[in-house]
């Protein structure tokens, strides 16, 4: 529709008649203000309490180790349908194979649709980013990594290995300006919740209801 | 199970409410003496706002120094405001370029018929639409119903408020009005299932039924939190999971974003985002912390393949351009509400809009007129907490004793109000008359307190104010007396 008229109300609300010539410039951030974890010492320890305050389930292994955890995890939540990204990291460690030879339905996202996605159980993926200063996940949607791989099943769970911590928010954003394109990402801080019926508090809304996270050292 | 919404019976509390809006022009004042009589509302609310208010409390503590913090955010949105139509243009220019469109709408009507209009093209049928005020505010889901569109709220309280015919009562939580048998009623007369009021059974039956809704929707309906306008992703947070459905989903989405949502760079996302949900709900970060932009590309599966951002105008540019700017700066995250003595006494729906609260006080006559609400600039003590919660350092009271200023500049107000003050300043004027009226007020109010001490009750107009305090007898002497006797 009419494109000039909001914006030339808005001009005109300003006090201007023509376009600015010169970009504005925005207030400094300053970061002792902003940042609330200084030092890249402990992140994957922080990490963790973070995340478990926020009701994520934490559990730090070798790399020799993550299979044999993760099928028992896997096993005692009575997961069969597996869905995985296309993934350096999983695919590195062989993930799908090992689920197949222990006897899940296990699928890559390149071999499923996203109306299939509904009847699986699990989703096993990598992160782009661990946030200590939060607990967070944060994954960047893409071709091969499906925005709903993390969001669909009932339950999700990470792998995330030392290279992924960043201490600060502040760090995050700073990572994602740098990326040329700007896509969609995901933080995620625990597992779907609610407290809208009288305040009371209830895991597992529309997302996931847990979220089992494996940090490989 | 109905696979539509149809009519069903509203929460009786709510309907006295909105009848009585709707009755006449928005009577404030009896619709506030009736919720402030309310107890069960009363308790509902107290109990659920103080908990996000001490839960804020304790988060602001986390910050190094959470005023310079505050100072900050309020200075990013400040700045973005004076510089708008900059910040929209190079928005536009991003969206565009991450392969979105981007409208403008002047008012309610041209934003939904934009929608409409994307709908039709499109040929969706089933829209799922995560909490948006903006959406309330243009009541874009009735809209879109009407038109035909099998339309579901998805976030959990306002698919309770949707069941109920209800409106919500608080910008964060909109069923804070509500208790759980209430809401157990409501969804076993919906699904036709047993009675449980057990909120986890309650939002388990939700889950499911909205589950399918999702794996079915082709239209996905968001708002904002903010806007990135360097890159052109929107901000979207949440805590349930369903606005992060309504943005993967379906074919095409659409963002219904307010024009004050943007700010300048990705940068300022930290800034406002340790602020927002530690002043919201007392959380460090929200669950779920949504960055989307543009459609999906080559090889994605999910996520739209049509995206687009309807910014609406609707009277904003108005308050742009007065004095009243500041108020542009609100992130809508509630703090304001739960600080607020009056607000947790008569609840959101006396505030008779969208926006309740001290904010609601403010923007809901700058929307829609003052003459329509001239009674919300004075459902405020004052005392300041509002100012002091704000994450983005709106300065409330100054801006509702100039409101105030403008209801009496504008004759507005009541003529007998006008009437009694054109007396008092002519008296005021005179020290004869002064002394005279004192006098005969002192020896009025000291026969009144013969008994008691204690003045009981004076004629009109001040009635009112007796009619639930006494009020100590003057004392024998006058201040101007006892002032003149030691001089």
């Amino acid at each position: 529709m009419d494109t000039a008229t909001v914006l030339e109300k808005v001009s005109a609300a300003l006090g201007r008649t023509g376009p600015l010539l010169e970009p504005p410039i925005p207030p400094a951030i300053s970061e002792p203000l902003v940042r609330l974890v200084h030092s890249d010492i402990g992140l994957p320890e922080l990490f963790a309490r973070r995340a478990e305050e926020n009701k994520m389930h934490v559990h730090a292994c070798n790399v020799e180790d993550l299979m044999g955890h993760l099928i028992q995890f896997l096993h005692d939540s009575h997961c069969h349908k597996i869905a995985l990204p296309v993934s350096k990291l999983l695919d590195g460690l062989d993930v799908l194979k090992h689920l197949v030879e222990a006897g899940f339905d296990a699928t890559r996202w390149d071999q499923m649709t996203l109306d299939e996605l509904y009847d699986y159980d699990c989703g096993v993926t990598d992160v782009t980013y661990a946030v200590a200063e939060t607990g967070s996940l944060v994954i960047r949607g893409s071709a091969n990594h499906g925005r709903s791989l993390s969001l669909v099943p009932p339950i999700h769970v990470a792998i995330l290995e030392p290279r992924n911590f960043l201490p600060d928010l502040v760090d995050v954003f700073d990572r994602l300006g740098k990326d040329a394109d700007p896509g969609n990402i995901n933080f995620i801080t625990g597992p779907s919740k609610t407290s809208d019926i009288e305040m009371n508090l209830v895991v597992g809304v529309h997302g996931p209801c847990r979220v089992q996270l494996f940090i490989l050292q | 199970m109905p696979s539509t919404l149809e009519h069903q019976s509203i929460d009786p509390h709510t309907q006295d409410f909105l009848n009585e809006a709707k009755a006449s022009k928005f009577d404030f004042h009896s619709i506030s003496i009736k919720a402030a009589g309310d107890e069960r509302l009363k308790t509902a609310i107290n109990s659920a706002v103080m908990r996000q208010y001490t839960g804020r409390q304790l988060q602001l503590l986390e910050l190094p120094d959470s005023d310079g913090l505050r100072t900050l955010a309020g200075d990013i949105k400040g700045h973005t405001l004076d510089y708008l139509d900059y910040y929209l243009v190079q928005t536009k220019q991003s969206v565009e370029r991450n392969g979105g469109h981007v409208h403008f709408a002047r008012t309610g009507e041209e934003a939904k018929q934009i929608i409409f209009d994307i709908i039709d093209k499109a040929d969706c049928k089933s829209c799922i639409k995560s909490k948006s005020m903006v959406s309330e505010e243009i009541e874009l889901a009735h809209a879109l119903e009407a038109r035909g569109m099998d339309v579901v709220e998805t976030d959990l309280g306002e698919f309770i408020v949707q069941i109920d015919h209800d409106k919500p009562s608080h910008l964060v939580s909109p069923i804070v009005h509500k208790d759980r048998a209430s809401v157990g009623k409501s969804f076993s007369k919906y699904f036709g299932t047993p009675f449980t009021d057990d909120p986890e059974k309650l939002t388990k039956q939700a889950r499911t039924y909205l589950r399918d809704k999702f794996r079915r929707a082709d239209f996905g309906m968001t708002g904002a939190n903010f806007v990135v306008a360097e890159t052109g992703q929107v901000c979207v947070v949440e805590n349930e999971g369903n606005a992060r459905q309504s943005i993967t989903t379906p074919r095409v989405l659409v963002s219904l974003i307010g024009i004050e949502k943007l700010v300048p760079r990705l940068a300022d996302l930290a800034v406002m985002l340790k602020l927002l949900a530690r002043s919201a709900t007392g959380q460090p970060f929200t669950v779920y912390t949504n960055l989307f932009g543009g459609p999906r590309k080559a090889g994605e599966k999910d996520g739209p393949e049509e995206f687009h951002i309807v910014f609406l105008d609707n009277g904003r540019t108005e308050i742009l351009g007065s004095e009243y700017r500041e108020t542009l700066r609100c992130i809508r995250c509630g703090a304001c509400l739960n600080a607020c003595p009056v607000y947790r006494k008569i609840g959101g729906h006396a505030y008779g809009s969208v926006y309740p609260g001290p904010i609601g006080a403010l923007i809901t006559p700058l929307f829609q007129g003052l003459g329509n609400f001239k009674d919300l600039p004075q459902a405020s003590s004052l005392c300041g907490a509002c100012y002091e919660a704000c994450p983005v350092k709106i300065d409330i009271p100054k801006h509702l004793i100039n409101m105030r200023k403008d209801i009496v500049s504008q004759h507005l107000n009541s003529p007998i109000e006008r009437a009694i003050y054109r007396v008092w300043a002519w008296a005021l004027k005179s020290p004869f008359l002064y002394g005279t009226i004192s006098g005969l007020q002192k020896f009025e109010l000291r026969r009144r307190a013969k008994k008691t001490g204690w003045v009981k009750s004076v004629p009109f107009p001040g009635n009112g104010w007796t009619q639930i305090r006494d009020m100590p007898a003057p004392a024998v002497k006058t201040f101007h007396e006892v002032w003149k006797k030691r001089r």
